[in-house]
């Protein structure tokens, strides 16, 4: 099971059928793209440039900072975030589903030392996530930076992470709230906040099985969306920055040779 | 716009179908699934809006690279998607195609929107491959500049000239004493380096001097160089630009007949034949010769002591990137490089210099589809020149000297538009006063 949410056949249901959708999207992208006759390439695939090109403009994405600082913050924070947050979720299904309860593994996980360590980890990453999502929200729809144009999938990608970030987070909380104080929730330092707040307001405090059920649900529509959304770029752009990588290094060369 | 989506000549019937209400498909065979995969890794951040040089005159989201990708692939997705296959296609209407090609042509292809896209996508290479996709489609290029692209079918340039004045230049430099020498015909007697002069330095008798100051630069240092004359061709860099597939059998034949010559080295003035030759004509067929810009030859030949630089020319100048030469060649270093080896000049940067140089508007067929919008681009360009304070507008290609004397003349600047050849032979002791170009655009 996983840590506070016990899995049912409905999740597993939902799952494949997320799964099931996701692929299909990946399939219809790859399917357009295959129209495409032309070459690719122009020279061979340079593992060392492709390597550098992945850990500085996909990874810790330096072309951004170079532009401005506040959108590397934001894209880094949603980018981190969004992937941190997956692996967290990704982790504990795996350890739920396969790893036997009774195991010292999951044991060390869900009862021993790994729990701090989870509990940090997704409210950490959550946080991240949230912050990146407020630099968006801001320059978006309050500053309304003058390079942004917003339409409906710039529109749809944001309003999803944010409905996924709060209602994680008020999940937490709510559970957080319901129980009797125990000094390991301060491991979950954002939840125990919000709970906090909860507590100061009785009335509000409600089952989190249900919050965590619509926080499922939005979490599934939005990873079955992605090959049809703008998320997509998440996938698509490190291949795009590895390519282009491998690409212009013959021609940096030989731009070297033309400069003199 | 209706006349836009005449069948040109040149289409094959396989790649046109007639679809639903006369709407065209944009058969994309000529893509490569990299590009079509780019359309995908768009993050829409924007930053190519912000430093795009149409967009800053006219602020229509179609026209940034990010509103052409998004509007592209709403095209092709509703025509060869999988959705499409499955379900039908939902049809694409032909005011929106109409109004797709006219935004993929306002712009200048000058790269910026590479340069600064955080992915990385090769945009200029996109849409010249979306170019010739609509073009094989009947739908492109503009009305407004079919006339370059059918003179360059006809003439061999495209400048509606006849082949037979091409080195018309060379013997009215010689007639008035301009050169000392006609250079002679390579396709007659052989020599090592090849001057390809570039339709517009053979033809616009405004921008000639860049011929006849080369011409000097090469005689004064003793080399031993030959023209194409009249069997000169264009490099087929407009029809490449403007989606037109002629441009392979041009580069085909050029690249024969270069070969036929037995050149060893092929320099030239103009920032888009060098682009074209050096880096496009690659992917049609191998060359056997190495390709260089004037400026990078003269350097050689300054730098090997064959050409000597002494005579002072105290200017305070501005250069000006060609794109061509600059952000599609990644040559920004070897312009600097000379102007700072002749005596006296003074070279103060613009704001935007570089991989970040504004563009003149000139190229990728904007200034004959749009010439308002190129208007304004130049005129954006020379108040940044004027800013620096320089007197002079130096650069390095007959296309950006053109395009940029409309800004000039448009604001009445008291900036000098020069070209780098027009002061490197002013710092050569005991030679004739360089070719000045005519100051109108």
């Amino acid at each position: 099971m996983y840590m506070y949410f016990e899995a049912t056949a409905l999740l597993y249901i939902l799952t494949v059928f997320t799964l099931g959708i996701f692929l299909f999207g990946v399939y219809a992208s790859i399917y357009l793209w295959r129209k495409g006759k032309a070459p690719s390439l122009h020279h061979r695939l340079l593992t060392g440039p492709i390597i550098k090109a992945l850990i500085l403009d996909a990874l810790l994405q330096a072309q951004l900072l170079r532009q401005s600082v506040v959108r590397w913050i934001m894209h880094m924070c949603l980018f981190w975030g969004f992937l941190g947050l997956l692996a967290h979720t990704t982790f504990l299904a795996v350890m739920s589903h396969f790893i036997p309860a009774d195991s010292a593994l999951s044991r060390y996980v869900f009862l021993g030392p790994g729990k701090p360590f989870l509990d940090v980890w997704g409210d950490l990453w959550g946080l991240i996530l949230l912050i990146g999502l407020i630099i968006a929200f801001v320059r978006r729809y309050v500053v309304k930076a003058e390079q942004l144009d917003s339409i409906l999938m710039d529109n749809t990608a944001l309003i999803f992470l944010f409905a996924i970030a709060l209602t994680g987070f008020l999940s937490e909380a709510q559970r957080l709230a319901a129980s009797p104080y125990d000094p390991s929730m301060r491991y979950s330092f954002i939840g125990t906040m919000f709970a906090s707040c909860l507590r100061a307001n009785p009335a509000l405090i409600a089952d989190y099985i249900p919050v965590v059920w619509v926080h499922t649900l939005i979490s599934l529509v939005f990873l079955s969306i992605i090959p049809f959304s703008k998320t997509w770029h998440a996938f698509v752009s490190p291949v795009e920055i590895a390519l282009d990588a491998s690409e212009r290094t013959p021609l940096g060369e030989r731009y070297g040779g033309a400069t003199h | 716009m209706e006349e836009q989506h005449t069948k040109p000549e040149e289409t094959a019937p396989s790649e046109t179908h007639a679809e639903e209400a006369g709407t065209p498909t944009i058969n994309i065979d000529n893509l490569s699934m990299r590009q079509l995969m780019e359309l995908d890794a768009c993050t829409r951040c924007g930053e190519c809006s912000l430093w795009c040089p149409a967009y800053e005159q006219d602020k229509k989201e179609g026209i940034t690279p990010r509103g052409r990708a998004k509007a592209f692939k709403d095209i092709i997705k509703a025509q060869h998607g999988l959705w499409a296959k499955l379900f039908g296609r939902p049809g694409v209407s032909k005011e929106k195609i109409d109004q797709f090609v006219a935004e993929l042509y306002e712009c200048s292809t000058c790269r910026q929107c590479y340069e600064v896209c955080p992915v990385k996508i090769d945009t200029v290479e996109l849409w010249e491959s979306i170019r010739r996709a609509v073009v094989n489609a009947g739908c492109g290029p503009l009305d407004s500049q079919k006339n370059l692209i059918q003179s360059v079918k006809s003439y061999d340039n495209p400048w509606g000239q006849p082949r037979s004045s091409r080195s018309r230049w060379a013997k009215s430099a010689k007639r008035q004493k301009k050169i000392a020498e006609e250079p002679k015909d390579i396709t007659k007697q052989k020599a090592d380096i090849l001057y390809f002069v570039g339709c517009t330095g053979s033809y616009d008798v405004n921008v000639e001097p860049v011929a006849i100051n080369t011409t000097n630069i090469l005689q004064a240092a003793g080399v031993d160089f030959g023209i194409l004359g009249i069997k000169e061709k264009c490099c087929g860099s407009v029809l490449l630009r403007m989606g037109d597939r002629e441009y392979d059998r041009i580069a085909q034949e050029n690249i024969r007949q270069f070969h036929e010559l037995g050149f060893k080295t092929m320099i030239t003035s103009c920032a888009g034949c060098y682009k074209t030759i050096k880096e496009d004509y690659p992917k049609v067929g191998k060359l056997n010769f190495d390709v260089k810009h004037t400026l990078e030859y003269i350097i050689e030949l300054i730098e090997s002591g064959k050409l000597k630089l002494t005579k002072p020319v105290n200017l305070k100048v501005t250069y000006h990137d060609p794109c061509h030469l600059g952000r599609h060649s990644g040559v920004y270093e070897a312009p600097r490089k000379l102007l700072k080896m002749i005596p006296g000049l003074e070279l103060i940067e613009m704001e935007r210099h570089s991989e970040n140089a504004r563009c003149c508007g000139a190229g990728g067929g904007l200034k004959s589809g749009y010439p308002d919008i190129q208007n304004k681009i130049s005129q954006t360009r020379i108040r940044e020149a004027e800013a620096t304070g320089a007197t002079e507008l130096v650069s390095a290609c007959p296309f950006c000297y053109q395009g940029l004397q409309v800004g000039i003349q448009a604001l009445d600047s008291k900036l000098t538009m020069r070209d780098i050849t027009e002061l490197v032979l002013m710092a050569i002791e005991d030679k004739a006063e360089p070719a000045a170009a005519a100051r109108t655009a």
